[in-house]
């Protein structure tokens, strides 16, 4: 867990390298967070994701703690919903990604505009492809992650 | 009943979470720029990462670069000399106006005070909630970077000033785009103040001219002043894209900055206080 933590970051840092872009289009730190809450229940999926978003927020100038509370309450639901529905399935998982990260993204967004009194920057409208391309990449990297772990046992 | 109380437990560490998160934030609303001690160890511990996967990349490049890539040395080589003369000729000339000003023996110390000054850095990081509002640098403390040091691009354009947290080989700068920066600047040429306030979204806004000033227009390119004590007079800051009177006292003046945030790589900081020097 602790090694996916370190990639995603080490992704995140050359993500941002190639381009800017891509760092409002995709995020990787919601999708560990995603995978082992799904995997491993919600607890896990609450403190890795306050553990990912207080990362996130120490690489951000502001308020410690802003992503820190979106990805907790991401991860928690996460983790509460996979227990639930089975969500395995390429397009039942990739909905439920494309879920989860909008209402992420809708948290941290608030929140930000309510203790900053300022709108959140969109990067001339990637942010709000964020959900879509995330769910895209994560289910498919959720499905062959699957697909090899049983192809393996 | 034993389910019942594990997700009472679940709902009860996911609140304790959330509580705990909330008392950081209500903690630091009123601290504004200052970190806590928990964001300054993340920061510590996590920038060293960001530090290596660049070099790493960097490395790379730098092989491609000197080994495979030398076919292009020798024309890169005549392009380098030929800026290097018309860099000096500009430099002869701008010491000759600056003449006007100061005596040969102030402009030579002068000089060689600024050569000795200047750091260079690389970005090894941007911010991770709004690119326009911060970056890291892959230089800290152990550098001599402390806080409120004037951060320039590669062509002298001013980016931002230095500010907590610093660890020890990584510092993060305060772009002047961050909607919390504010720099005290001038139109060249004309004698309005002004104050440069980011706007976070790769724009700025120039506030406190009043409506009845007609000295500023379109196209101005404003330098820094020097009243904030921070940033040193005479930075190329950026250029005025538009400027509308309103009914107001002031007017709401829209401004370009002049770095380019995708070129932003290698970096000047200014060690010496702008005190000392101008």
């Amino acid at each position: 867990m602790a090694l996916s933590v370190v990639a995603a970051f080490l992704l995140y840092t050359v993500l941002s390298k190639i381009s800017l872009s891509l760092l409002h289009l995709i995020n990787l730190f919601s999708l560990v967070v995603i995978y082992f809450a799904s995997e491993r229940g919600e607890i896990c999926g609450a403190c890795l994701g306050t553990f990912c978003g207080l990362i996130q927020d120490s690489f951000s100038l502001g308020v410690f703690g802003v992503a820190g509370v979106s990805k907790t309450l991401m991860g928690f639901l996460a983790g509460y919903f996979a227990g639930k529905v089975n969500v395995t399935p390429l397009k039942r998982s990739f909905l439920f990604i494309f879920v989860l990260i909008s209402m992420e993204l809708f948290i941290w967004a608030s929140l930000f505009t309510f203790i900053f009194s300022e709108r959140v920057s969109t990067g001339g409208g990637l942010l709000f492809f964020q959900p879509l391309l995330t769910a895209l990449l994560g289910s498919a990297g959720l499905y062959f992650i699957r697909k090899k772990k049983k192809s393996s046992s | 009943m034993p389910y019942s109380w594990k997700k009472r437990k679940n709902l009860i560490i996911l609140l304790s979470l959330i509580f705990l998160q909330l008392i950081l934030i209500s903690v630091q609303v009123p601290l504004g720029e200052e970190e806590n001690y928990f964001e300054k160890v993340v920061f510590t511990v996590f920038s060293p990462l960001q530090h290596g996967v660049v070099s790493f990349f960097r490395g790379l490049g730098n092989f491609w670069k000197s080994y495979i890539g030398l076919h292009r040395v020798h024309k890169d080589n005549e392009r380098l000399r030929e800026e290097m003369f018309f860099l000096k000729q500009e430099n002869n000339l701008l010491r000759e106006m600056l003449k006007v000003y100061r005596t040969e023996k102030e402009i030579s110390g002068l000089s060689l005070d600024l050569q000795k000054n200047i750091l260079p850095a690389r970005v090894i990081g941007i911010d991770a909630s709004n690119v326009w509002k911060s970056l890291n640098i892959n230089k800290g403390s152990l550098d001599g970077v402390k806080k409120n040091m004037v951060v320039l691009d590669k062509h002298g354009h001013l980016v931002g000033r230095i500010i907590n947290p610093i660890s020890f080989r990584e510092a993060r700068v305060q772009m002047i785009t961050d909607t919390e920066s504010g720099v005290s600047v001038i139109p060249e040429a004309k004698d309005v103040p002004g104050v440069l306030i980011g706007e976070g979204n790769g724009r700025c806004k120039l506030e406190f001219i009043i409506s009845t000033d007609t000295a500023i227009v379109e196209g101005d390119r404003l330098i820094t002043a020097g009243f904030d004590g921070i940033y040193f007079p005479g930075i190329v800051v950026g250029r005025i894209l538009s400027v509308v009177g309103v009914e107001g006292l002031f007017k709401i003046i829209k401004v370009e900055p002049s770095f380019k945030i995708q070129e932003l790589d290698l970096l000047a900081i200014i060690t010496v206080d702008s005190k000392e020097v101008f």
